[in-house]
């Protein structure tokens, strides 16, 4: 067994369900989406896409492609979060921003997927 | 760079993971320790409050306590993620500037940037391959001729020294070993705009890999190699595009024609030195006996060269175990060994040891002997020129001299070498034409030599040289001042080059075809005058007829008119 082939297994299965975990409910409904889960998320995402930094081959480089992707929509979702929780100071997020969010995460959620897929078609490729 | 900076964030993985996961631990300690606010209600801290605080707390900015003063147990926390996260940044820190200093990354870092400023040269350049004495003086006479060069030299300390020379146009330098077929490649042998690659290294078996290397990769590329051996010239002979010069062999060819035709050695050393340089010296050798002192691989180029012109000749050298030769007399470089090799009746001496202070007290000692002596010194190191020069000999062997000399004459007007061949075979006669020619038209300075291509694909030309124009254009209206039509241009035409026909030093009247090439020397500044005649018509029918023709089209219509009615 391959350590490093377990925390990168690891971390790109975490971020996609995490990514999962927040975008799951409906889209509209604040209550149903926690802030901390979206957090999580980035978090994980980050580390996953350092994970991927250096591999030169190309199934490599769309492996990162797909993380760079989630990053950006992950980070989107964040930043609308934070414009409308302190910037625009509602005292609650309405239904439309938190569907705006909500959708970007679904994004994210779409890349994590392919990244997934990616991990699991290398390893059923390695056929011995 | 794309390389480059991949392979840096994959030896940052470690930190930036560390620098992550200590983030995160610390905003979420945060926005999970319960907190009050200013009335003493309870308040949770947003993950964007929190983000803010550990952003200036990890980076040792520190705002305060946002956005209310914070509980005991916050207080706790916030220590707690200061030691973690300046710690994780401080590994951070260290990790780039262990990876900035790392030999195997600046290396590549250097590679990669050489690589894309290569690629990115848009104009004509010169590969120089080795940074010695020799190339280092091409390069700084190339970029006084306005070209661009590319170095690749194996020692870093000889590269590091390229950026403290003054140039115009600093040369492009990797530190690489030019054999390695991509070290060639990455200083831009294939590009369009390489013109030459001139090779010059200290070793001939390196010297002739590079060429071989070179004319694989890029068939047809003009290469010049210098090498010191017959076996290295045989083993370039073979390719067409390189041209083989032994620095030795030249040198003794010059000193052949300097007892045999001493005005045309003068002409070529005028006319191939750096433009605006001091006209060199006219040499008067003597004919008789000389004393070749040194017998090396010099020695033999300069004793065959004096065998070749009728003189007679002694060869000195201390080396005991040099081969047995008629003229090789075995001794140290005393005084009686001086006087043996027949010093007393001889009217030059050659001093060709491979050391710059042994020539100095050989010639210093033959002159005690006997003043009149015609002396002329090998200088090897370019550091012991004031050494050299104050020795003040009649004639200097300095071998970065011979090649830039014979490198610029191939380089840049390969026009010019042909003429100075024609000049060669001629002789006196020709020879003295030429200088006395260069002296009441120009002044006594190296001139720039370039070539005037009568093509009918430039604009200017193209009516000028059309059949018939009357009177047809003629050299003589080329060497007229297009900005102020009765002053003539301080300009020589040496050559015109008609098809495979050459016409050594035309005269004035003769008159142009379509296709000629006119090898030109003159004052600095009259090349671009004169290339005033290719780009549009209007300067050569104003020489030519001393009218300004009219350029729109209302305005020759007005002319045509005005002829048609007078």
């Amino acid at each position: 067994m391959n350590l490093e082939k377990v925390v990168f297994g690891f971390f790109i299965i975490l971020a996609c369900t995490l990514n999962f975990g927040f975008v799951i409910g409906d889209i509209s409904r604040p209550e149903l989406h926690h802030p901390s889960e979206l957090f999580m998320a980035v978090v994980v995402n980050l580390i996953a896409t350092v994970l991927k930094f250096g591999d030169r081959t190309h199934i490599g480089a769309t492996h990162l492609a797909t993380s760079l992707v989630a990053m950006l929509q992950l980070l989107g979702a964040s930043l609308v979060w934070m414009w409308h929780a302190y910037i625009v100071q509602q005292p609650d997020l309405d239904a439309s921003s938190m569907s705006v969010i909500v959708s970007l995460a679904a994004g994210a959620l779409l890349a994590n997927l392919v990244s997934v897929i990616l991990l699991i078609g290398e390893t059923l490729r390695h056929t011995r | 760079m794309g390389d480059v900076l991949f392979l840096a964030l994959r030896r940052l993985r470690t930190p930036l993971i560390a620098l992550i996961l200590a983030y995160a631990v610390s905003v979420v300690g945060l926005v999970a320790i319960p907190g009050v606010d200013a009335a003493g209600n309870p308040h949770q801290l947003g993950f964007f409050h929190a983000f803010y605080v550990v952003s200036y707390t990890a980076t040792t900015i520190g705002f305060g306590e946002i956005p209310f003063a914070f509980t005991d147990a916050q207080r706790a926390w916030v220590t707690f993620s200061i030691y973690l996260s300046v710690t994780c940044w401080a590994f951070t820190l260290g990790s780039v500037i262990a990876l900035a200093q790392d030999q195997a990354f600046r290396a590549a870092f250097a590679r990669s940037r050489f690589r894309n400023r290569a690629e990115r040269l848009e104009e004509p350049f010169f590969l120089l391959l080795g940074y010695g004495q020799s190339n280092a003086a091409l390069a700084h006479a190339l970029d006084e001729l306005g070209f661009r060069t590319v170095v690749v030299e194996t020692r870093p300390e000889r590269a590091r020294h390229i950026e403290i020379e003054g140039f115009q146009q600093p040369p492009l330098v990797l530190v690489g070993d030019a054999r390695w077929p991509d070290v060639l490649h990455d200083a831009g042998v294939c590009s369009p705009h390489c013109k030459a690659v001139v090779v010059q290294v200290g070793d001939d078996e390196v010297a002739q890999a590079i060429a071989i290397g070179v004319s694989v990769l890029q068939p047809g590329r003009y290469t010049l190699a210098r090498v010191h051996s017959e076996e290295a010239c045989t083993n370039l002979d073979p390719f067409p595009h390189i041209t083989v010069i032994d620095p030795f062999e030249t040198f003794a060819t010059n000193l052949s024609l300097a007892l045999a035709s001493p005005a045309v050695l003068w002409a070529e050393e005028w006319l191939t030195g750096v433009p605006g340089g001091a006209c060199p010296h006219a040499l008067n050798v003597p004919q008789g006996h000389w004393v070749v002192l040194g017998y090396g691989r010099f020695g033999h180029s300069v004793g065959h060269a004096l065998e070749r012109t009728g003189a007679t000749w002694t060869a000195v050298d201390s080396d005991r175990h040099a081969a047995q030769d008629n003229h090789l007399h075995k001794d140290d470089n005393s005084e009686r060994a001086l006087v043996e090799a027949g010093i007393e009746n001889a009217v030059g001496i050659v001093a060709c040891t491979n050391r710059d202070a042994i020539n100095l007290a050989i010639v210093s000692r033959a002159r005690r002997l006997k003043p009149s002596l015609f002396v002329a010194i090998r200088q090897n190191h370019v550091a012991d020129r004031a050494l050299i020069e104050a020795a003040r000999a009649d004639m200097q062997f300095v071998k970065s001299d011979v090649m830039v000399h014979e490198c610029l004459q191939l380089l840049v007007t390969p026009l010019l070498n042909r003429f100075l061949m024609r000049v060669r075979e001629r002789g006196k006669d020709c020879a003295e034409q030429l200088i006395v020619s260069l002296l009441t038209k120009l002044d006594e300075r190296v001139p720039s030599v370039w070539t005037f291509d009568c093509d009918l694909n430039h604009p200017g030309l193209r009516d000028a040289l059309g059949p018939d124009t009357q009177p047809p254009l003629s050299l003589a209206d080329l060497l007229i001042n297009p900005l102020s039509p009765p002053e003539k241009l301080r300009a020589v035409p040496l050559m015109v080059l008609r098809g495979r026909e050459e016409f050594v030093l035309p005269e004035a009247t003769m008159q142009l075809q379509a296709g000629d090439q006119i090898l030109m020397a003159g004052a600095s500044g009259v090349e671009a005058l004169q290339r005033r005649f290719l780009l549009d018509p209007s300067p050569l029918g104003y020489v030519r007829t001393g009218i300004e023709p009219a350029r729109s089209w209302l305005f020759r219509w007005i002319a045509a008119r005005r002829q048609a009615s007078a």
